[in-house]
């Protein structure tokens, strides 16, 4: 169990579930949004997270917690020792594994990282997401996104024949 | 993103109803750990989300905009025929990169697919991608011409580009491969392959097949526009532009462009950073204007008739020539100086190194590639920022121990690089037999050399005299290689046969002696503190055994 490190700081980040988190304010500061808010001083008190439930937003942090740049940081596997090579490689595996997760998790957690600016943590989903588009037929893609056709037979027709070449 | 994205965001959120009354209070690591048992919200009920009047997935539309837009070419023109939503996106799309590769147009391997018809391809899928996009929102535009003038002339370029590049494009790449088209190997292409042909003949007698840029097309749109990327082509712009403010990267790959009209160019690019010139042979001179305070990068290769390059910018920071030595005047800024001048060989008139470096007197990189080195290295005062050098490919009779006074003249020098073709040097051997005396330049210590890497090791006597006096001299020394190959990077692991670059006998003759000298010369005097690393050629693919 990790225990409060002397010397620093700590921010307490509150989901609109009722759930409280206590994180180091680096970590915290992964996100643009909360930055910007620290540093405009609006963060005495519990920072509130309106719109992202505990469970996303304990994710959210878990995700910032190893993408903290500074070494140490409660979990992380970051250390001197480690080459930056070797380490990048540790966080894409890490990245990998993290991303593992169902379709309505992952468009929770896009939808937190725009919220919160969290450039790494949006790139992230927003491939795993591009990734699964590419991979798959139109009718499946359709279903990923719950978007239901909304052509006219006739109109679906012409936009197919103008991608056409896309489809080869 | 705004207020009303993030309402939005609210509404769509059918499994936020829940509102546990538990105050979890504690690290995140705890949480996290508490979270582990079930990492699935098991919330994949997609039916019950709210539909908001757009028929795009169950996520705000700026984001998913923004997702849409990082796909590439092919999976985004698919996904249009998802739904009216993708349609409006699709003719929007940011990103037109329109290329054989994103299209799909691949040569055949086995050169099976015929160029012509790749290159008629390209221009018929450009063409109508580009009729069938609103125009609206384009960021980046990337072109690639295949066989210009015959699949598409100067107005369909004309056409395409006025579509696409309006206020708010910030890349634009555009480039022509007009020599692209080869004889078919069809038979139903004979008849246009032959005229190809004959209309590539013609051309070469005449340049009136030369894709004037239409300049005047960034009067409004060069506001926004950050990159210009240009290969094959004429620009002319006139003078008098005061836009281009935002453009930071320029690059001209075989562009007609005079010096009259680059200095026209750099008058309306104050904010450029990095400027590549290549093959841009009408250029007779170069001259960087003070007034491009930002740029920091100048590429200049092989622009063939390039007589002098004069730069005033002050912040000029990395300068890489490629081409024949020409007077070089640099500002004192200059902390990364790359040469290669191995196309030009003159080895007749000694080149003014001396003047070259007493510019740049705060270099901390110098990478120097030429035949031209023929006798030592003169270097006027001290280079006392220099971290890193590398000098290579110098005349068969090079003294190479003369590069100590070199050396001495780096007092924060921490890696050397020596590259030599191993293959062309004609000096006398140190295991000859009239060679006894190793010479020694005793008084020059090299206090902060910890990395040297001979590329090219040989039996030289002059470079084993020098690897031994920097054996001696060079105290904080931590790594020595010898590479006795002067290919190192083609090695049977990552060619494509797998197998290494086959050595000549007369190579193999020169490596094995190379690795005798490291053993009579060389290994008695590795002090412990230095890691000596003898790279040998492969043993499978180039055995040394006689």
């Amino acid at each position: 169990m990790a225990t409060r490190e002397a010397g620093k700081k700590m921010i307490m980040l509150k989901s609109p579930d009722g759930m409280e988190f206590e994180v180091e304010e680096a970590v915290a500061m992964e996100s643009q949004t909360i930055r910007k808010m620290i540093e405009d001083d609006c963060a005495d008190t519990a920072i509130l997270i309106p719109n992202i439930n505990s469970k996303i937003l304990s994710r959210v942090i878990e995700y910032c917690n190893k993408h903290v740049p500074t070494t140490g940081a409660t979990g992380a596997a970051a250390s001197d020792t480690v080459a930056p090579a070797a380490l990048a490689e540790d966080l894409k595996i890490w990245d990998a594994e993290f991303i593992k997760v169902n379709r309505a998790t992952r468009f929770n957690l896009i939808q937190a990282a725009s919220y919160l600016n969290i450039k790494g943590l949006l790139d992230l989903t927003s491939q795993t997401t591009i990734d699964t588009i590419s991979d798959n037929s139109l009718e499946e893609i359709r279903s990923f996104l719950s978007t239901k056709n909304d052509y006219l037979p006739e109109e679906e027709q012409t936009i197919r024949r103008e991608n056409q070449w896309a489809f080869q | 993103m705004g207020l009303l994205a993030l309402n939005r965001l609210m509404s769509m959120q059918p499994d936020w109803r829940r509102r546990p009354t538990q105050r979890r209070n504690g690290l995140v690591t705890s949480s996290v750990a508490k979270r582990k048992v079930s990492p699935c919200l098991h919330d994949d009920n997609s039916g019950s989300v709210k539909k908001s009047r757009y028929s795009g997935p169950p996520l705000p539309e700026d984001i998913w905009h923004h997702i849409y837009s990082l796909l590439p070419l092919r999976d985004a023109a698919r996904v249009a025929c998802v739904s009216h939503t993708f349609k409006s996106y699709w003719r929007h799309f940011p990103n037109l990169s329109l290329t054989r590769e994103t299209l799909g147009l691949h040569d055949g391997v086995d050169g099976l697919s015929c160029r012509c018809e790749i290159a008629m391809d390209l221009a018929r899928k450009t063409d109508h991608i580009l009729k069938n996009h609103s125009g609206i929102g384009v960021k980046a535009l990337k072109l690639e011409i295949c066989g210009f003038p015959f699949f598409n002339n100067s107005c369909d370029l004309d056409r395409w580009l006025h579509i696409a590049v309006k206020p708010g494009i910030e890349e634009l790449d555009l480039k022509l491969l007009s020599t692209y088209v080869a004889l078919c190997r069809k038979k139903s292409h004979a008849t246009i392959c032959r005229k190809i042909s004959e209309a590539a003949f013609c051309r070469k007698k005449s340049h009136t097949n030369v894709y004037n840029f239409p300049f005047s097309l960034l009067d409004g749109s060069g506001k926004s526009i950050q990159q210009l990327h240009l290969y094959n082509c004429a620009l002319r712009p006139t003078t008098g532009l005061g836009h281009l403010r935002s453009l930071t990267r320029l690059e001209l790959f075989r562009v007609s462009i005079t010096e009259d009209e680059l200095r026209c160019l750099f008058s309306s690019s104050i904010a450029l950073e990095k400027l590549v010139l290549r093959s841009c042979n009408e250029l007779s001179f170069l001259e960087i204007p003070s007034m491009l305070q930002q740029l920091n990068h100048l590429v200049v290769m092989d622009c063939g008739n390039l007589e002098v390059i004069k730069s005033k910018a002050p912040n000029l920071y990395i300068f890489h020539y490629g081409g024949t030595l020409i007077p070089l005047s640099l500002g004192d800024s200059l902390q990364n100086l790359y040469i290669d001048a191995l196309l030009g060989r003159q080895d007749v008139v000694p080149y003014p190194w001396a003047d070259l470096l007493r510019m740049v007197p705060h270099l901390e990189d110098l990478q120097i590639s030429s035949y031209c080195a023929r006798d030592t290295l003169v270097v006027p005062g001290k280079f006392l920022h220099l971290q890193c050098l590398c000098i290579g490919a110098f005349n068969p009779d090079y003294d190479y121990l003369s590069l100590v006074s070199f050396l001495d003249a780096c007092p924060s020098l921490e890696t050397f690089i020596l590259s030599v073709d191993a293959d062309r040097v004609r000096q006398e051997s140190v295991l000859a037999e009239s060679s006894h005396d190793l010479r020694q330049m005793p008084g020059h210590v090299h206090r902060n050399i910890k990395d040297v890497f001979i590329i090219g090791f040989c039996s030289a006597k002059s470079m084993v005299e020098l690897t031994c006096h920097m054996l001696e001299n060079a105290k904080s020394l931590e790594y020595l290689t010898l590479n006795t190959s002067s290919n190192p990077e083609i090695s049977c692991s990552d060619s494509e046969n797998g197998r290494c670059l086959p050595m000549s006998k007369h190579m193999r003759k020169e490596a094995r002696k190379a690795l005798l000298a490291v053993e009579r010369y060389i290994l008695g005097k590795v002090p412990c503190s230095v890691e000596l690393e003898v790279v040998k050629p492969c043993s499978r693919c180039n055995t040394l055994e006689i």
